[in-house]
């Protein structure tokens, strides 16, 4: 059955969003990503113009994350506190990020530096994870006992000021770390035009050392409120997100975080790396591929105003 | 811009009367074509899917026939991807295609170069090779790179089913001393909303002999209407109406979830 877009002004058969979110959506139940680096280019490979896109998957992962973020909390598995202060170092990273890219484009080469930060994030993210995980997966074999070595990295955040304690995850940081990191990620997600979840669970597992699964958890509901305001700020300023369309992946999408959640619990953490930095290298490899291959269509929809 | 508009609306009206009055003086010889678009109302609802276009009327016989479908001139920027470093292909900037119809169709009854002279296609704007010298790129660009570009442009087009040519497909039949033509096309649905004009050109001796016009409007009707102009008119309602069922959908399905996955 088709159905006609009345934003992205196109048709298109039913099954394919519904098909998509339920996919995207099990990848977020799963590892707290908002799935937007895999649900944007398909939404584009089927005909929907890339702002449409964007703007409408932002939407979609609204939905998704509340359904899984819901799934998480229902079994203890989200740091609120700690969610809250990467939420708000999230916030001021993505207007220092939004200021950057104007710079960017006032100079002239904004999707340069894009495509690269885009490729060389996915790759060393995807990369570490997957020898990290991977190593640790071996070591948790011959040895059950941690050792606790401290790196240098761990001393120097000890040090910082405002140290507190966050219950769910079971870890003491300053509060300026999940701040500070927050930030950062905020100012690549706005280059990049992504969410970041793929950036944010990292940061959570190694630098601030939380577990697995509060991390997804975690992750989702900072996501959540991320796509609302970036949900808000697409249809007011941009008119560009097609309600029907939202309506149709996320049919899928809350369906898929919810088994995500459940299959989550079934896996160890380790599993659950090494899955989903394999996702991010394959990611790497095709953004690679369509840069270096010629283009079949010279030409393209044009983003924004 | 109000100033423009109107500019460009007069322009358009003066156009139509004069071609009118052109095509009377034309007609003087035999005032025989016709054109009528059915299906020339095309409602876009919530379950469109492109719909069908057919032309049909009458003309001489013994012409040959160009039919032409295209929305008015309008501009259109498009992203232009270049190669940068020597092998990476990204978006180098924006290309505007100003006085470029949305969507332009292209039919004859026979090869379009052996039914009109060249002078006559481009008094016409018929083929893509006047449609080119008809359209301005920004920025500017040399000729041949214009070229490249618009060839381009028509392949995007193209892709999206919103530009097409073909010939052999206009169906003629004689009768009474008169020629019947019919010809079905396909509509797509990624053409949008608005008034389309067909234009049906007689032609013999490599030149046009009569024109006659007809419209298709295409308008969106009921849900689809009303979810555009609340995007378009209303866009902050809008977006807390798109976040409220997204929050009232995930949390809807997650106490379906707990309800059915609370057995175990």
């Amino acid at each position: 059955m088709y159905l006609y877009l009345p934003v992205a002004l196109t048709s298109i058969n039913v099954l394919i969003p519904v098909g998509l979110g339920l996919a995207v959506g099990l990848l977020s139940g799963l590892f707290g990503v908002g799935g937007g680096f895999l649900m944007t280019p398909l939404l584009i490979m089927f005909g929907i113009p890339s702002t449409v896109a964007a703007a409408t998957d932002s939407n979609q992962i609204v939905a998704a994350s509340t359904s899984g973020t819901y799934a998480h909390w229902k079994v203890g598995n989200v740091d609120f506190k700690m969610g809250l202060y990467l939420l708000i170092g999230g916030f001021i990273g993505g207007l220092l990020g939004v200021q950057a890219i104007k710079i960017l484009k006032a100079t002239g080469n904004a999707d340069f530096v894009i495509k690269m930060t885009y490729v060389l994030m996915l790759g060393i993210v995807g990369t570490y994870m997957f020898f990290e995980s991977l190593a640790s997966m071996r070591k948790k074999k011959t040895e059950e006992v941690k050792t606790s070595k401290e790196s240098s990295m761990v001393k120097f955040l000890k040090s910082l000021p405002l140290q507190t304690h966050f219950e769910k995850s079971g870890v003491t940081h300053s509060a300026l770390v999940p701040l500070i990191f927050g930030c950062f990620v905020g100012v690549l997600a706005a280059i990049m035009g992504v969410g970041g979840g793929f950036l944010m669970v990292p940061v959570m597992v190694y630098i601030l050392r939380m577990p697995m699964h509060v991390v997804v958890g975690t992750s989702l509901f900072q996501i959540l409120f991320n796509c609302i305001e970036v949900t808000f700020l697409q249809a007011y300023t941009n008119h560009s997100v097609d309600f029907i369309l939202a309506v149709l992946l996320l049919l899928g999408s809350t369906i898929g975080a919810q088994v995500g959640a459940v299959f989550g619990r079934k896996l160890k953490g380790e599993q659950l790396k090494v899955i989903l930095a394999v996702i991010v290298l394959l990611v790497t490899v095709k953004i690679i591929f369509e840069l270096t291959l010629s283009p079949s269509l010279l030409l393209a929809q044009g983003g924004g105003h | 811009m109000r100033i423009r508009e109107f500019v460009a609306k007069t322009l358009v009206i003066t156009t139509g009367t004069i071609l009118g009055l052109l095509s009377l003086f034309q007609s003087g010889v035999s005032a025989e074509l016709t054109a009528t678009a059915n299906h020339d109302h095309i409602n876009i609802d919530f379950f469109y899917h492109g719909s069908a276009v057919s032309i049909r009327g009458t003309s001489d016989p013994a012409t040959d026939l160009v039919i032409k479908i295209t929305s008015p001139d309008g501009h259109q920027a498009l992203r232009k991807k270049g190669k940068v470093a020597g092998f990476l292909w990204m978006n180098v900037g924006t290309l505007r295609f100003e006085h470029a119809p949305a969507l332009y169709y292209l039919d004859s009854t026979r090869k379009i170069q052996d039914v009109l002279s060249r002078e006559e296609m481009l008094k016409y704007t018929i083929g893509y090779e006047a449609l080119q010298r008809h359209v301005d790129m920004e920025p500017a660009v040399d000729e041949n790179e214009k070229a490249k570009w618009f060839q381009e442009f028509v392949r995007f087009k193209e892709s999206s089913k919103l530009y097409s040519r073909s010939s052999g497909n206009i169906a003629r039949t004689e009768k009474d001393g008169k020629q019947n033509y019919y010809i079905l096309n396909e509509w797509p649905y990624q053409a949008p909303p608005g008034r389309y004009t067909v234009t049906v050109y007689a032609v013999k001796d490599k030149k046009v002999i009569e024109t006659a016009e007809a419209s298709v409007l295409v308008e969106q009707v009921g849900i689809v209407k009303s979810l555009a102009g609340m995007a378009k008119n209303n866009g902050s309602l809008y977006g807390m109406i798109s976040i409220l069922a997204a929050l009232g959908a995930g949390f809807g399905v997650g106490m379906v979830f707990r309800k059915g996955g609370g057995a175990h």
